[in-house]
């Protein structure tokens, strides 16, 4: 008798398994990401994508089709929350506001990971982003280094009061401040626009005719600068922010001093870890900041890979990234 | 007809209309800006600088003078600025694809006059309210440009494409001959052909435009298409001045335009307003952002002292026409 159940449980057993297992796989996951234009959301989504396959998942991604529309993000939510995904990797296009949404995502009971930006509310199973400050600080040491510490700086703003603007204008100055030689002549916003970055270091050329360092909150704005500098045929050492592809080819070119990488790539795969992890039973990190990278002419290799080319972190490296 | 009748539908567009002089008006705000800016920052009246005014207020210049036949006509084209981004898009893949800028070029304005052209379809033949056939436009356009980016930019282009944004001829900006051409075709166009005069008239009255004859439909698929083909133009010169084109240009971009628009006096009732003070509007609005960049005046006031003078210029405007009349 025994024996014959003994033969019986084995193969139950190893049924047993293989469902957990199968059940375990083809998770859906719904990637939520503030725009289509930005270039960062993009490399979001393909770290996302990337994970998700190779853990076996499925994403979903939900995206505004109105740049940073809070009402549409808010809707696409109530959508969501319909369809029951098995979990959410959530970036809000506006930390404050879209905090309804995120309790109407606990209410719901659905896992959900917050990436990014950090949401001024709601329960999150863990937190993945860069932290803006350190970057700001990190990118305008750098140029200041280059410079010996000091001459004629301007700071080019995104757009004013958003939360990624305020930590790296606040980086930039913290930076200035270090070093006594620095002066700071106009820190005026170029709204993460190229074209007015473009204009406003024109002008601010015409009222000073020694710029020596341009510290710029993004890198489209950055390389706007970089053109007006061109134009005018004048130099000064430019940084921007994000590590986007064209930021790297400039630094490659020489004509972007360095570029603070947000890694846009590892957030959007270790988002999309975590919640997977979670619903798999298995430990997770509750919060990650990536430390900043600041891309140059010294380091840029790894980051002049295509972005389908490149490999997720595994869960060993996420802590080494910035776990806490 | 009487003469009369015909007078109030056709006014003479001699150079010293109403027109002109409100266009003088204008001047003279444009020249008091000038002045203020002068006494306020010692670099402002540089040649460096004034050049820099003139090609910035151009590009919101190429996009404001299509636009402001259409606004002639009563009509508004809110498509222009996210036209503007998928002509870029579309100039500068080919221009990556093919490596000829004259085939990138060609396929921008393509590109920005076809859109035109099906605004003006959407206007005429399915008779839809401009305002809300560009206004659906714009979303389709929009659609299309992030779709087709993905998130992407493009950028690097040759550098003899790159003259006609950022090149100079005789120290002058290449952009500010441009600028001056289409004024100049603008202007004439407008105040001394039949077209233009019949665009004016369906502008004061379409129903008597019609009965008098004018083929209404064909003036307005007309006015709708120059008004694309400029935005198509303005890609270009984005594209070759910034090196890049991103999906996200449009929405900075159409404001400025409507902006320049009505601070230049073109009335969006229809049938009143001219190229050129649509130009002085365009350069209105350059010179209170570069002013306030060269005093460095913090980034707020800047769309707020833009609205203000948008709403002064048209106030300004309702109250000496309405004494003119």
């Amino acid at each position: 008798m025994k024996h014959k159940l003994g033969y019986l449980a084995l193969p139950l057993l190893m049924a047993a398994a293989f469902t957990t297992q199968a059940r375990a796989d083809g998770e859906t996951i719904a990637v939520f990401t503030k725009n289509q234009t930005n270039p960062f959301f993009q490399t979001v989504r393909v770290g996302a994508d990337n994970m998700a396959k190779v853990l076996n998942a499925k994403t979903l991604q939900y995206i505004p089709t109105k740049p940073d529309s809070i009402p549409e993000q808010l809707s696409q939510i109530e959508d969501v929350v319909v369809k029951k995904p098995s979990a959410i990797v959530f970036t809000p296009v506006d930390y404050k506001a879209m905090v309804p949404g995120v309790e109407k995502i606990n209410e719901a009971k659905i896992p959900v990971v917050n990436i990014t930006d950090r949401s001024a509310g709601g329960k999150f199973l863990s937190f993945v982003g860069a932290d803006d400050y350190s970057l700001g600080l990190e990118t305008a040491r750098f140029l200041l280094k280059t410079l010996g510490g000091k001459g004629n700086i301007v700071i080019i703003e995104g757009v004013k009061g958003s939360l990624t603007n305020v930590d790296r204008v606040r980086g930039f100055n913290d930076a200035l401040k270090e070093n006594a030689g620095a002066k700071l002549l106009a820190s005026q916003p170029g709204n993460y626009q190229r074209l007015q970055a473009l204009q406003v270091m024109e002008n601010l050329m015409q009222s000073n005719s020694q710029i020596d360092g341009v510290l710029a909150a993004n890198d489209a704005m950055a390389v706007g600068a970089i053109e007006a500098l061109d134009g005018a045929n004048r130099k000064a050492q430019v940084i921007g922010i994000n590590g986007t592809k064209e930021a790297i080819d400039a630094i490659k070119s020489g004509k972007l001093l360095a570029s603070g990488d947000y890694n846009g790539f590892a957030q959007g795969c270790l988002g999309t870890m975590m919640a997977i992890r979670s619903l798999r039973g298995q430990p997770v990190i509750s919060e990650i900041v990536l430390k900043p990278t600041v891309i140059t002419k010294d380091n840029y290799q790894p980051f002049d890979v295509p972005l389908e080319q490149r490999t997720c972190p595994t869960f060993e490296d996420a802590g080494k990234l910035g776990g806490k | 007809m009487t003469d009369i009748t015909k007078e109030a539908m056709m006014p003479p567009r001699s150079f010293l209309s109403q027109d002109a002089i409100q266009v003088f008006y204008r001047l003279l705000a444009a020249l008091l800006i000038c002045a203020v800016l002068a006494v306020l920052s010692d670099s402002f009246l540089s040649l460096g600088n004034i050049l820099n005014v003139l090609r910035q207020a151009s590009l919101t210049f190429f996009i404001a003078s299509g636009l402001t036949l259409v606004v002639l006509t009563a009509g508004l084209d809110l498509s222009v600025g996210a036209n503007v981004a998928l002509s870029a898009c579309i100039a500068g893949t080919v221009i990556h694809k093919t490596g000829s800028p004259a085939l990138g070029i060609l396929a921008g304005l393509a590109c920005g006059g076809i859109v035109g052209l099906l605004n003006g379809v959407m206007v005429t033949a399915l008779r839809i309210p401009s305002f809300i056939a560009t206004y659906g436009m714009l979303w389709v356009l929009n659609g299309l440009t992030y779709w087709y980016m993905a998130g992407e930019t493009l950028h690097g282009f040759p550098a003899g494409f790159r003259q006609i944004g950022s090149g100079y001829l005789f120290g002058l900006p290449i952009p500010v001959y441009l600028l001056l051409v289409f004024l100049g075709i603008g202007t004439l166009f407008a105040q001394r052909t039949i077209w233009g005069q019949e665009i004016y008239a369906i502008g004061a009255n379409p129903v008597a435009a019609r009965l008098s004859g004018i083929p209404v439909a064909r003036r307005l698929l007309l006015v709708y298409s120059v008004s694309g083909t400029m935005a198509g133009l303005a890609s270009i010169i984005f594209l070759s001045r910034l090196n890049s084109a991103e999906a996200d240009i449009g929405e900075s971009l159409t404001l400025p335009a409507i902006a320049a628009v009505l601070i230049g006096g073109t009335s969006l009732f229809g049938g009143v307003g001219t190229v050129f003070g649509t130009f002085i509007g365009a350069l209105i609005l350059t010179l209170v952002l570069n002013g306030m960049n060269l005093l460095s005046v913090s980034a707020n006031w800047q769309p707020l002292v833009t609205g203000i003078i948008v709403i002064l210029a048209v106030w300004l405007d309702m109250k000496t026409r309405h004494r003119a009349q």
